[in-house]
């Protein structure tokens, strides 16, 4: 907890060094902004010492020139106009660093997002609106003060949620760089859904062997602890330092364990599209799902055969559930096309004369897969093309062989009728029913139900919750392969923090005024961390909020009856001055 | 409409040939640059379609597969080395058995083991039979209708021409009626007006006289693929050499016959080499020789595409061809020779043998391309006409 100064009076406010850059961008922002003009309007503001106009401000030269004026003229607040914080706050930042300036009393301006590029058409307006914006940033500069990131020790230990392919191979990965893992696995056995398979594409491996490996791998590492029948039920504490409370079902009744860990890795996989009742003749006997027809051409030796009966004949329908609004999902699973077509080779291998249609929107055998599409045709499967609102259609023939109707587009568009012995539905996968777990978490979701990772390209196992990270299918659908290179990215993001022994923290986080704090605590319920807590002071009871499990939002601020919450670096008063310069008359 | 498919189709073509066409993926190279896939004729992709989605109708009563004059440039141009030329050769096959109610096509073509075993029996039963019936052999002169009785060849010959005039006609005729039905051709709308008729005689025309005797797509557009061969082994040459050298061999022996029904010369009465009908035999029989030949050795050098593969069906044509032609040639060389030889008369029964087998197999081997192709090109043209027309 610290005191915020909470009053806007100019008297109060120390007298301050601040250096104040209005960046030409090269020509995104001079092109529509005065920029000699901001800094005309900005030099003489009180407290501004340096007022420069370069023409890139992140230009390693003019950081130079930046950093030099800080230690020439002893600055002591920095505001640098330019983009967007997202592109270069962070460069600011380290740049005041190294010049010995605290990186929080530097303030990053957007006049170009929100100035030059939204009013190209408004030069005059779009300069006042520039003056405006940068006077606020000085504002709130003035008022700033020196804030230092938060240490905390962190756990060398990991805490892997799911025990499938990229669970375990992760759990391997995390144990090799020296962390403890702890690996837990809701069912009662490790392997998830490969560990239930038999040849997988692309190179016809067992998926019970891959599994079995990394089992027996798992059981010689003494760094690794594996629960079965095992769930997440709750945490506590904050990154580095969570304390997780595992619920192992036992015939005897649940027993609860506390463990240490230092970040999560949830890797709890996937669940498969089951077709509704009808779509494509779901429920006809013979018309089975993919998962279904895997088994059944694993558990046949000799003839592909069905409750004893040969299958002669077997029409695949792809992308069912997947690639559509509804029924189903928008989004392509991935893994589907080549799982079919691998299986189909399988089918051959096992008798050639067994008749396979492929019935498509579009064969997505990428990448190597492509080979077996074409070992597949050569071993004599034939694929039809359907257009995309003229679906397939399945009955039952007089004869009692499935019909399976469809528009070819190859054959000039004529309607076919398929006689066939079986009907697999490629169905996909759909995101694991996880209500519990998520919530636990508080990971969020993407509008197609799987967990959001933070940027899809650049931090792709990373969750906006420090120190839990996602991996394998859980965050999308993906192949084996895929699941478990996300998985040991998630290793590798895993050993970022935990390796170094301690984590920082951002100082920008919600701290209570005690004296204010009347202890009336309406801002628990506001934080959706779990930060606030009672403790008493001075004889009664007030908020405390932990500062390493703050996040910043700000969500209490505004719920505090009495003001007593401030947000650092955008304390109320800050954000009062920066709304005053902003509205002050304009210039010219 | 939904038809429903044979999903059969495929495995039975592929026991006619054609094992590399499962890779195709219908991407269209190979229509594209076939020189003959014209008036909006998808083949062969469209062909190698509706064998891979099991439509037999459509693909045995296809006027394409006797469009296609197997110049190959299909197969050289084919992405996944399907040779699409190869399986428009194999669905010959296959239509052929599927318009031959005896089964003996199926047969030679799905099973050359006993395909190859009925011709020496076929062969020896007529050889036999001559044998049991034969005259003597006269020492000086070869007077070969001492040796074989005229009377017997022109009999059994006739016999044979009737069974396979039976077959023959059955098989135009229902390969007639399902591509008039798939084109949607009446007859009534062929002779019922002037301008039907009009039509159906240019068909006619174009596919027995331009096509037929003149080759001419053959000719023009089949090209081999390159390099072009020099012309005295190009195709088209060597195939016309063959054609017109049968049907001149035809048309000498029925001018013969005529003019022993005409009471002008006797068949079998030695003649000089002038004499019309004996020097159109001879020029005819060498040409034939000549063609046949060629065809032969291009398939063993495996030159081109089309006849880089070769199936039991195509040695049995050559086979039979080569046989009956290099024997008449040799009864020509015997006629001069004096005193005659007995090998002559040996030869002459072979000659009469293996040509009564090569008429009667006529609809069962690849021969039977001679009746069907005029077929598929009389509605082709029928096709183009109806397309040029608007
Ligand atoms: C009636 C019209 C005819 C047409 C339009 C025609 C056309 C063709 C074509 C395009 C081919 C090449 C394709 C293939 O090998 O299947 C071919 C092959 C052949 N034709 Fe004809 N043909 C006709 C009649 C005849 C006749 C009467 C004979 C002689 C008896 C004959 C002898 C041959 C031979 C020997 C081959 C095999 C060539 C090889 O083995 O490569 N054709 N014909
Ligand atoms: S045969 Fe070859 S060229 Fe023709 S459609 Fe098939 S893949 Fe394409
Ligand atoms: S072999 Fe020649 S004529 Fe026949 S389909 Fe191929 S390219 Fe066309």
């Amino acid at each position: 907890m610290s005191e915020q100064p909470n009053s806007t009076d100019d008297a109060a406010i120390p007298e301050r060094r601040i250096g104040v850059y209005i960046c030409h961008c090269g020509g995104n922002i001079s092109d529509y902004v005065d920029v000699e003009a901001v800094r005309e309007a900005l030099k003489d503001e009180p407290d501004v010492i340096v007022s420069e106009s370069p023409v890139f401000a992140c230009a390693d030269g003019t950081q130079h020139d930046m950093i030099d004026d800080i230690d020439g003229q002893h600055l002591d607040g920095l505001v640098v106009a330019s983009c967007s914080p997202k592109l270069h706050q962070v460069t600011f930042r380290n740049m005041s660093n190294r010049a010995g300036l605290n990186p929080f009393s530097y303030t990053q301006v957007n006049i170009r997002e929100q100035t030059s590029w939204a009013h190209t058409h408004d030069r005059a307006g779009a300069t006042e609106k520039a003056i405006g914006l940068v006077r606020a940033g000085v504002a709130k500069t003035r008022l700033s003060v020196p804030l230092v990131p938060l240490v905390v020790q962190t756990k060398p230990r990991t805490l892997v949620v799911g025990g499938g392919i990229a669970g375990l191979r992760a759990a391997i990965g995390l144990a090799d760089v020296g962390l403890d893992v702890l690996v837990v696995e809701r069912e009662d056995q490790l392997g998830g859904w490969m560990g239930r398979f038999g040849p997988t594409f692309p190179r016809d491996l067992a998926g019970r062997d891959e599994i079995a490996a990394l089992v027996a791998e798992i059981d010689s590492r003494r760094d690794i602890t594996t629960y079965v029948a095992a769930e997440l039920t709750g945490k506590s504490g904050s990154f580095g330092n969570y304390s997780a409370e595992i619920t192992l079902h036992r015939a005897q009744g649940d027993k609860v364990l506390t463990l240490e860990v230092g970040s999560i890795i949830v890797a709890t996989g996937f669940d498969t599209y089951l077709p509704e009742a009808g779509e494509f003749g779901y429920g006809i006997d013979g018309v089975v799902t993919l998962p279904d027809f895997k088994a059944l051409v694993e558990s046949s030796t000799g003839r592909l055969t069905r409750n004893g009966k040969q299958v002669r004949s077997v029409a695949y329908i792809y992308c069912v559930g997947n690639r559509q609004e509804a029924p189903g999902n928008e989004y392509c699973s991935k893994f589907c096309c080549a799982a079919t077509i691998h299986e189909s080779i399988q089918v051959s291998r096992l008798d050639p004369t067994v008749r396979q249609f492929h019935l498509h929107r579009d064969v997505r055998a990428y990448g190597k897969a492509e080979l077996l599409y074409s070992e597949s045709r050569e071993l004599g499967s034939t694929y039809l093309k359907f257009p995309d609102d003229e679906p397939p259609a399945v009955a039952t023939l007089p004869d009692g062989r499935l019909g399976v109707t469809v528009v070819d587009l190859l054959t000039g568009r004529r309607e076919l009728t398929l006689p066939v012995d079986l009907v697999v539905l490629v169905t996909g996968m759909v995101p694991r029913e996880n209500t519990g777990l998520t919530n636990l978490l508080k990971l969020p979701l993407g509008t197609d139900g799987f967990y959001n990772e933070i940027h899809p390209k650049l931090r792709p196992v990373e969750t906006v919750v420090d120190g839990v990270l996602i991996a394998g299918c859980c965050q999308g659908p993906k192949t084996a392969g895929e699941s478990v290179a996300s998985g040991m990215a998630a290793v590798a993001q895993s050993a970022a923090i935990l390796k170094k022994g301690y984590a920082e923290l951002d100082p920008l986080v919600a701290t209570v005024t005690a004296d204010a704090c009347t202890g009336c605590m309406a801002c628990v319920s506001a934080c959706p961390y779990s930060s606030i807590t009672p403790i008493s002071w001075d004889g009664h009871q007030i908020a405390s909020i932990d500062a390493s499990s703050c996040k910043g939002c700000g969500g209490c601020v505004p719920v505090c009856p009495e003001d007593a919450i401030d947000l650092l670096g955008y304390t109320d008063a800050q954000m009062r001055a920066a709304i005053e310069a902003l509205v002050k008359e304009p210039v010219g | 409409m939904s038809t429903l498919i044979d999903p059969g189709l495929m495995g039975d073509v592929l026991k006619f040939g054609a094992a590399d066409v499962t890779a195709c993926y219908s991407c269209g190279n190979c229509t594209a640059t076939c020189p003959l896939a014209d008036n909006d004729a998808s083949f062969p992709r469209g062909i190698i379609r509706l064998a891979q989605v099991g439509l037999t109708d459509d693909l045995v009563s296809s006027k394409e597969l006797w469009t296609c004059y197997q110049c190959g440039e299909c197969t050289t141009k084919c992405p996944t080395q399907a040779d699409p030329a190869e399986f428009m050769a194999t669905s010959r096959r296959y239509a052929i058995a599927h318009y031959d109610k005896s089964g003996l096509a199926r047969v030679f073509a799905t099973k050359p083991a006993v395909g190859w075993l009925l011709v020496v029996v076929f062969a020896a039963i007529f050889a036999g039979f001559f044998m049991t019936v034969r005259g003597p052999a006269d020492a000086n002169a070869l007077v070969l209708f001492d040796f074989i009785p005229y009377p017997v060849i022109h009999w059994t010959g006739i016999g044979v021409m009737v069974l396979v005039a039976v077959f023959a006609v059955w098989g135009v005729a229902s390969l007639a009626r399902d591509m008039a039905r798939k084109d949607q051709v009446t007859w009534k709308e062929l002779t019922g007006s002037a301008e039907g008729r009009r039509r159906a005689s240019k068909a006619l025309w174009y596919s027995l006289g331009i096509e037929s005797l003149g080759q001419r797509r053959y000719r023009e557009d089949c090209v081999d693929s390159a390099p072009i061969e020099p012309l005295y082994r190009r195709r088209w040459l060597i195939h016309a050499l063959t054609l017109w050298g049968f049907l001149g061999l035809m048309l000498a022996t029925g001018l013969d016959y005529g003019l022993d029904v005409a009471g002008i010369k006797a068949t079998g009465t030695p003649v000089p080499l002038w004499y019309p009908t004996r020097a159109l035999g001879t020029v005819a029989g060498l040409a034939l020789l000549y063609g046949v030949t060629w065809f032969i050795i291009k398939r063993i050098q495996r030159a081109g595409v089309a006849s880089r593969t070769s199936t039991p069906m195509d040695w049995m044509f050559l086979g039979l061809l080569w046989v009956t032609g290099l024997t008449g040639f040799l009864i020509e060389v015997a006629l001069y020779v004096t005193p005659a030889p007995t090998w002559g008369y040996w030869v002459f029964l072979v000659h009469v043998a293996i040509a009564l087998e090569l008429v009667l197999f006529l609809p069962f081997t690849k021969f039977a391309h001679a009746m069907y192709r005029p077929v598929g090109l009389f509605f082709y043209s029928l096709a183009k006409q109806r397309t040029d027309a608007g």
